[in-house]
């Protein structure tokens, strides 16, 4: 008997001969939790895949022993039935069912004649939230009533409530506040000593700091290095992800700021559902010429509605005035707000950036395709010419125009979005968490990118759940809360705590976040 | 290693000319060779036009993620008007024409205006439209056949085209081809982009001029070339040409792929969608004219379950339900399959409720081999 839970030996994954793993190993320990890194599109996703079986047995070479047998499963119900949850990065909750049939959805308690037996599944769904700590949710309202941090715990809850002895879970923090993320890796923490090994996929590399007792870095399909955290620092997991030093990770380009070129004036938009309750309340700031403006705050707290308001892309009711270069622009439609100089990207990439049907190449000029017309005809050589020059100018990774946008890793999509917007040739660029799920070297890139622009004169807004990319990247930083400007900062020795209690709101403690939390 | 399933996925137009062939050969063994006498196809090509209009338009509204059940009924009210006009108020063909495409835009643009607009689902603006459009033709009709249409408009529907006009049509038809498929070698040559083999682009020219030859020399052994075939085979360069070349058609693809994230990119998706619905009513303008002329008259039931065969054909031809993905010869094969389907079975003088259970039973069929095919690429 091996005291391992799980050992991976020489997984071997290709697709249509193409190899996406390369030989992996990796072995987990009950209880363990185990870091697993790599940028994207280096394939994390692929090996959890083969481990959760979503690729049967037989599709790839390589074994997996489970408890010392091997694991030879055919389906996700065969591993799931073994103790191995996986949690997904986009959340596979129905946002209509209560909490608790979302626990038990495809294992519920039923009655005789198929009843469900609601009061046994609230009472073990009660049990569960205990067991996670957050007692006061009510599991009979329906999922969509609570957040994404509070999603996620659902999700958890569910994995638990099937027995899981190995947890998955991949990126769960990308949705999640500062604090949620604290009660997550809390939780993580309990399940590690109850004996439950946990698989931790994240970008997020102080999470993984926190929470792994060891770290596991794969690059292009190989198995780079499996080291304890106690040996390792985030540094030296990047260095190992990249395959090189990467001394900042955030470029500084030295920019001139000019004048205030464009100002925010009274913005308040209202809750679609519920238009007597404010969303953004007041909100006014300027912004100069070639500056980089943070915007940071919590989720929920309403940056999301204000720059989609300034682009006119708030679908509620929203009031304000806004003003570039002097003069009052009329932004109500995402068109207006483009041609006069206002261009965002927005926050949800794969359901507000990228047209899955169309390629690389026409998602690029989509915005503008106009401009390549003649009479009706689009001029195809001048539409390639001006792709090709975008994708030589974001390094972005594709062997060529015609691939299928979503054939692209997410780094690479996002450089795409963000250069559709770029071929406007915006005055003021809003970029809605311009880096999530986007991979360490991308990341990198869309910084500088960003300093060139602002080198050039454009003015951008960037909205960040990151407070380190905020601090990285910003000029001057703007918090939100609970829908109100609650600070405005200059960007000198500004620290992530000065943020986070100004996000918070003096007056109130950290309980009085947007979580409901107790 | 290239299965049968990856050479469908890849090919997916090929499979539908297979299938088309094999549907006439079966029907030919049938009929003892019947079904392929020139004035059998000569026939066909015609029935299948009207459904081919519509299936045009069709496509289109189904690209952008839209259906539209309107268009049976709107086409039997356009045919009936065009028919009143020439039966009661003789007016003149050029001003019927312009009358009915005209009033079919406005009808469309309506439609359009309450789907892309108001917001109503397109599904159920189009039921209604259904049962209202029927019910205003046999208000106007008094559910009588307005009978009979003067000459000039019958001509729409039964004229021919004389054999020497369907010959330069056939090598003008040649030229185009050698044309475009000389410039896409020259474009990919100057982009750097691997051009096709020059045996497989030489294949392919010849594939068409074969099948034009035939197409010509075929319909001429009979009449000539039908003018309602003319008319399909117009709208079928037009339609591709707008959709693969012009600014319009990208967005028409972009809205169905992604609705939200191609408003975001600026692009006005309402007016995109009015104007798609207002397309699909000129459509049915001519779809009812063509009926109508076919007829000699204009009856109260024109048109009914029109809107089915032109979704099928759609279907067939391999647009995406989801929207985003679809082609117009695409749809004009599946108008074929279900013409040729139509015309065989009633040559073997199968029982309606049979030929109902075939049709239906060749589109669940088809769309099976189209999603299953699809799942294979993932």
């Amino acid at each position: 008997m091996s005291d391992y839970l799980l050992e991976m030996k020489g997984i071997v994954k290709a697709f249509n001969g193409v190899p996406a793993l390369n030989g992996i190993d990796i072995q987990i320990k009950p209880g363990e939790c185990v870091g697993l890194c790599g940028e994207n599109g280096a394939g994390k996703s692929t090996l959890m895949k083969v481990l959760s079986a979503v690729y049967p047995y037989g599709t790839w070479d390589g074994e997996i022993l489970w408890d010392g047998q091997p694991l030879r499963s055919q389906s996700i119900a065969e591993t799931e039935a073994a103790g191995i949850v996986i949690i997904h990065q986009e959340l596979t909750l129905v946002p209509d069912l209560s909490v608790a049939e979302n626990i038990f959805m495809g294992h519920e308690l039923t009655l005789p004649g198929g009843r469900m037996n609601y009061p046994a599944m609230m009472h073990r769904a009660e049990a569960l939230m205990r067991e996670l700590k957050v007692p006061d949710m009510n599991v009979a309202l329906p999922v969509s009533q609570y957040g994404g941090g509070y999603q996620q715990l659902v999700e958890i809850a569910k994995a638990l409530n099937k027995q899981a002895r190995l947890l998955i879970l991949d990126e769960p923090s990308s949705a999640l506040t500062r604090s949620e993320i604290e009660v997550l890796l809390e939780i993580i923490r309990g399940l590690k000593a109850k004996g439950v090994a946990s698989v931790y996929i994240s970008h997020k590399l102080d999470e993984v700091a926190a929470i792994c007792d060891t770290i596991a870095v794969i690059r292009d399909g190989k198995h780079i290095a499996t080291t304890a955290m106690a040996d390792m620092d985030t540094g030296r997991i990047i260095t190992q992800m990249v395959g090189r030093e990467m001394s900042n990770l955030y470029p500084r380009e030295p920019h001139d700021v000019g004048e205030v070129l464009f100002e925010a004036r009274h913005i308040t938009c209202y809750d679609v559902d519920n238009p007597s309750r404010k969303r953004v309340d007041d909100v006014s700031f300027s912004l100069r010429r070639g500056e980089i403006l943070g915007i940071a705050g919590l989720v929920g707290a309403g940056r999301t509605e204000l720059v989609s308001a300034l682009f006119g892309a708030y679908p509620g009711r929203h009031e304000g005035e806004i003003w570039l270069a002097g003069q009052v622009i009329d932004t109500r439609t995402p068109l207006k707000s483009i041609r006069a100089g206002l261009c965002m990207v927005p926050e949800d990439r794969k359901r507000q950036g990228i047209v899955p049907d169309l390629g690389v190449g026409q998602n690029i000029t989509l915005a503008v395709l106009d401009s390549y017309a003649r009479l009706t005809r689009v001029d195809a050589e001048a539409e390639l010419g001006s792709i090709q020059h975008e994708i030589a100018r974001m390094q972005l990774k594709t062997a060529t125009p015609f691939l299928p946008i979503t054939s692209l890793s997410g780094g690479n999509q996002q450089k795409a979005v963000l250069a559709k917007m770029l071929l406007t040739r915006p005055r003021v660029l809003i970029l809605d968490e311009p880096t999530r799920g986007v991979d360490v070297g991308a990341k990198y890139e869309i910084y500088k990118l960003m300093g060139a622009l602002a080198a050039e004169g454009v003015s951008i807004i960037m909205v960040s759940s990151e407070l380190a990319e905020v601090l990285g990247v910003s000029d001057r930083v703007l918090v939100i809360g609970e829908g109100q400007l609650r600070g405005d900062f200059v960007n000198q020795g500004l620290t992530q705590e000065q943020l986070l209690t100004a996000a918070l709101g003096q007056p109130q403690g950290p309980e009085h976040s947007d979580r409901k939390s107790a | 290693m290239i299965s049968v399933k990856q050479l469908f996925t890849r090919y997916k137009m090929l499979a539908l000319l297979i299938a088309v062939v094999l549907i006439w050969l079966f029907f030919s063994w049938q009929t003892e060779g019947g079904f392929l006498t020139p004035r059998n196809l000569s026939n066909l090509l015609r029935q299948m036009s009207i459904t081919g209009i519509l299936a045009c338009g069709m496509v289109l509204v189904i690209i952008s993620g839209e259906i539209d059940l309107s268009v049976g009924s709107m086409l039997g009210l356009l045919g009936g008007v065009a028919a009143i006009l020439d039966v009661i108020y003789h007016v003149p063909l050029p001003l019927n024409l312009s009358i009915v495409a005209l009033c079919g835009l406005l009808i469309g643009l309506g439609n359009g205006y309450l789907t892309a607009y108001l917001r109503i689902p397109s599904f159920i603006v189009g039921l209604g439209g259904m049962l209202a459009f029927r019910g205003v033709l046999l208000g106007i009709t008094g559910g009588t056949t307005i009978a009979p249409v003067s000459p000039s408009l019958v001509y729409i529907g039964q004229g021919y085209l004389s054999p020497l006009a369907g010959v330069v049509l056939g090598v003008l038809l040649f030229g185009l081809t050698l044309f475009l498929t000389w410039r896409q070698r020259l474009n990919r040559a100057r982009h750097g982009l691997a051009a096709h083999a020059l045996a497989r682009d030489l294949l392919r020219v010849l594939f068409i001029g074969l099948v034009l030859a035939g197409f010509v020399y075929t319909l001429n052994s009979y009449d000539g070339i039908p003018v309602p075939v003319l008319l399909l085979l117009t709208l079928l360069g037009v339609f591709s040409y707008v959709t693969s070349q012009t600014v319009f058609g990208r967005r028409i693809y972009a809205v169905g792929s992604n609705m939200e994230a191609t408003r975001l990119s600026g692009i006005n998706v309402q007016a995109v969608k009015l104007w798609i619905f207002g397309i699909m009513g000129v459509m049915c303008a001519f779809a009812g004219l063509v009926n109508t002329a076919r007829l000699a008259a204009g009856s109260p039931s024109a048109g009914n379950m029109g809107e089915l065969d032109a979704i099928a054909a759609c279907f067939i031809g391999g647009t995406s339900m989801r929207g985003g993905s679809g082609t117009v010869y695409g749809a004009l094969l599946g108008a074929l399959v279900i013409s040729s389907l139509d015309n065989g079975m009633s040559m073997l003088d199968v029982d309606s409720y049979w030929q109902m259970i075939v049709k239906g039973s060749i589109l669940v069929l088809a769309v099976w081999v189209d999603v299953s095919t699809r799942a294979g690429r993932r």
